[in-house]
């Protein structure tokens, strides 16, 4: 069965080491506006967002990946191959 | 337009002549009158009476505390065996039990179409076990808050989006609500109900002008009844009227006594907000501050100073999307897009890209006194 893309997202949460607070703190300083819970039933994929929304998640965690010395693995909303 | 807010005093009057005590309570009851609240409460409940009725008939405002306080005493009467009823509660009360998920305790005919409450629960009270909505898991956050027991920015921005939310459900005529703060002279927003609230802000932000702007360095309220007839902001009014808002109130917050952002409310229908609505958002906007003022108090700890950071950086990302959006003509989600782009494709962090955007512009936004301009180029720290 394929993966949810809101599934992804928790996966590289936790792949990245980052607790759900400090998530919504990196996302938070990127100019996000759901709050803690939303952002948290968002990487469950319990709640929709837009792809902006989507993207701000993505990049608060690629950050995190890049400080890890990774690349951005983490997929935005216009990648080719979807997020 | 503008007028000042002069509370109705706190009046709470004990009847005990019958077996059971009821309290009637006049007035408004907010964070800093809850306290007289709770003593009438504890003075009641000393009596050991059976039951305990608060009447709120006479009641024009109760907030987030008193709310809490009345939970606080239905919890201390239960474990006497005794009863709390609340009974009349007016409107306004009764949708921010709503939003706060305690309609049980304050509305006890609301959960008639529900499954019964358990036995073992006489006072239908659920504050501490519901935790079905965000609202009512981020009102325990707030009444954790009121508590003093604030700890991290999780509590600050979910007590913030509440406040936003609270605000729209309980102020009639209120289409969606936004939380501004100010530093270092620049408004940025922290909370919105939706988009065209925080499109509203942003449109303020890059004008200089409007109730929000003006309300946090004035400190005090300002409401447009019709945007149609409104002529003290010319240059934020007219894509306020393409966003479809056509009345705002904008109240100040405070943060230790100094004005630092607005609660702002906006309708699509002019002439929305009574004087009753517009003294509940300055009620609102009293919660928020004291919120606001428990947060800076803690100047020790890591909590605020991280929080504050958050902001600095929403600032400068802002600021560039700000100016991308008036560069090259695109919606903000396109400024965003263009930031995360370019900071994939440096290795600098989108943070850093955006503070490279604004440093190379030299062309800013015109701004109202021209001080906000020097802010801009000198706030990159």
């Amino acid at each position: 069965m394929p993966e949810q893309p809101h599934d992804v997202l928790d996966r590289h949460r936790r792949d990245a080491g980052l607790s759900y607070g400090e998530l919504w703190l990196r996302y938070f300083e990127l100019g996000g506006m759901a709050s803690a819970l939303e952002l948290q039933a968002i990487v469950h994929g319990a709640l929709q967002t837009s792809a902006h929304d989507h993207d701000v998640i993505a990049h608060a965690l690629n950050e995190r990946f890049a400080e890890l010395g990774g690349n951005h693995p983490v997929p935005y909303a216009d990648d080719p191959t979807g997020p | 337009m503008n007028e000042p807010d002069e509370p109705q005093q706190l009046r709470v009057a004990m009847d005990a002549a019958d077996e059971r005590v009821v309290l009637s309570v006049r007035g408004e009851v907010d964070s800093w009158s809850a306290a007289e609240l709770s003593a009438a409460l504890d003075a009641a409940i000393d009596r050991r009476p059976p039951s305990v009725v608060v009447d709120l008939a006479g009641c024009e405002f109760m907030g987030s505390a008193g709310l809490e306080t009345i939970a606080q005493g239905a919890r201390r009467l239960g474990a006497l065996g005794a009863t709390l009823e609340v009974r009349s509660a007016p409107p306004a009360v009764l949708r921010l039990a709503r939003i706060m998920g305690v309609t049980r305790l304050i509305e006890p005919d609301a959960h008639a179409l529900r499954p019964p409450s358990r036995p073992t629960d006489p006072l239908r009270l659920h504050i501490a076990s519901r935790a079905a909505s965000p609202f009512d898991a981020a009102s325990h956050a707030l009444v954790r808050t009121l508590d003093a027991a604030l700890s991290t920015d999780e509590v600050v921005d979910m007590v913030l989006h509440l406040v936003v939310a609270v605000a729209r459900g309980a102020v009639g005529g209120a289409d969606g609500a936004s939380v501004s703060l100010r530093r270092r002279g620049v408004l940025t927003t922290i909370a919105a109900t939706d988009r065209t609230v925080s499109d509203m802000d942003a449109s303020q932000y890059a004008t200089g002008q409007g109730p929000c702007v003006d309300a946090s360095v004035e400190g005090r309220r300002f409401h447009s009844a019709s945007l149609e007839d409104e002529t003290r902001w010319p240059s934020f009014t007219p894509s306020a009227r393409l966003l479809g808002i056509s009345a705002i109130v904008s109240s100040p917050l405070f943060a230790q006594n100094r004005p630092c952002g607005a609660l702002n409310i906006y309708s699509r229908r002019a002439g929305a907000f009574a004087p009753v609505d517009r003294a509940l958002a300055s009620l609102f906007a009293r919660e928020t501050s004291t919120v606001l003022t428990s947060v800076a108090a803690k100047g020790d700890g890591s909590s605020w100073e991280r929080f504050t950071a958050a902001l600095e950086s929403r600032e400068d990302i802002a600021r560039a999307e700000g100016v991308l959006m008036d560069r090259r003509g695109v919606g903000k989600d396109q400024a965003f897009a263009t930031l995360r782009r370019s900071s994939r494709r440096t290795g600098v962090t989108l943070r850093d890209a955006a503070v490279d955007v604004t440093r190379s512009t030299r062309r800013l936004p015109p701004r109202r006194g021209g001080e906000s301009s020097t802010r801009i180029e000198g706030s990159d720290a």
